[in-house]
């Protein structure tokens, strides 16, 4: 019995380094998450089987928060997408709104021209703006899944 | 007693080993990913690819670009596979999106300077359907690009398996029953 204490203890040594390899492997495949847009819809996905695990509505992010507190670099990164996203797209639709009505009112033959100009100025600024705070969240948001899935690995 | 000694040593030097062992190849996995893996951030209808969370910039995908994810992303089969599927549809988002939206400029232009002719609504309607077309396909493109790097990355944490050494041929060392038959003849 004695004999045998050793050799079990390094069996079971090495059934706990092999579980803890195929662990890490099987939380990537599992866990990772990744985005991908369906119909226009930004959606995040999980694991191989690709299971959707949030979405974004209509003028709302995906709860990305909630799904990436494991990783404190991930939830800032999180953080900082859920505040942009909304903002951006609300004077993004806004701008295009002001486009279709500004192209709408240049049907019209009487119309001053310095308000044809001021309403080109106002849509496109809207459109740049709010496309630039869509760019600074979808950043964020490609970080934020990026360093969660890291810290799978550790 | 000195046995049991030399026994428990072993068994903790073993045990030690083990757990140092499986600690470095968790680090030398983790320093992989930080050093290598992918993510992408779109920017104006194009896909920065960039390597790590602020790491420097592998390239730009998208709208008429030449940059080859496929090349990129070579090391991983499944990653290749969806960088294909990520070309055609960019490759196609880019050809009908510019079309269409050349079309609905002109149409707006048209439009605003008081030409109105019959093919204005047709350019405009036209030109937004097939920026829909394009965008749509956009959208498939992009869903691809993320399914490539996220088996890029994944692969990363593989263990890179070395070729096996080929074997050495061992000369048989000679039995006793050899020496006598060798002896006899």
């Amino acid at each position: 019995m004695s004999r045998l204490t050793p050799v079990l203890f390094g069996a079971q040594l090495l059934i706990m380094g092999a579980t803890v390899m195929a662990a890490q492997e099987s939380g990537y495949d599992e866990n990772a998450l990744r985005v991908e847009s369906r119909q226009g819809n930004l959606q995040i996905l999980r694991g191989i089987e690709g299971t959707v695990v949030a979405r974004a509505g209509i003028f709302h992010p995906p709860r990305l928060a909630n799904l990436v507190t494991q990783s404190d670099s991930a939830l800032a990164e999180a953080k900082i997408f859920e505040r942009y996203y909304q903002p951006g797209q609300w004077i993004a639709a806004l701008g295009i709104a002001t486009l279709g009505a500004t192209i709408g009112a240049s049907r019209i033959t009487d119309i001053n021209p310095v308000i044809q100009v001021s309403l080109y100025a106002t849509s496109f600024a809207a459109l740049g703006y709010g496309g630039n705070r869509l760019h600074s969240a979808y950043g964020a948001l490609s970080k934020a899944i990026w360093w969660y899935n890291r810290d799978l690995k550790r | 007693m000195k046995s049991g000694l030399i026994r428990a040593l072993i068994v903790g030097a073993s045990c030690t080993v083990t757990l140092v062992s499986t600690a470095a190849a968790q680090r030398i996995d983790s320093t992989r990913y930080d050093g290598q893996a992918l993510r992408y951030e779109s920017y104006w209808g194009s896909a920065r690819i960039i390597r790590g969370a602020d790491g420097p910039l592998v390239g730009t995908a998208g709208w008429f670009r030449s940059f080859d994810v496929e090349k990129l992303v070579a090391s991983s089969a499944p990653a290749r596979a969806e960088a294909r599927v990520y070309k055609s549809n960019s490759f196609r988002a880019s050809v009908v999106g510019t079309i269409g939206a050349t079309a609905a400029v002109v149409g707006v232009a048209l439009s605003a300077n008081n030409s109105n002719t019959a093919s204005t609504p047709i350019l405009i309607i036209g030109g937004l359907g097939a920026m829909a077309w394009g965008a749509q396909h956009l959208h498939v493109a992009f869903s691809a690009l993320s399914r490539s790097l996220w088996w890029y990355n994944r692969d990363l944490a593989r263990p890179q398996l070395a070729p096996l050494p080929t074997p050495v041929p061992v000369p048989a060392r000679e039995t006793e029953q050899g020496k006598r038959n060798k002896d006899a003849q």
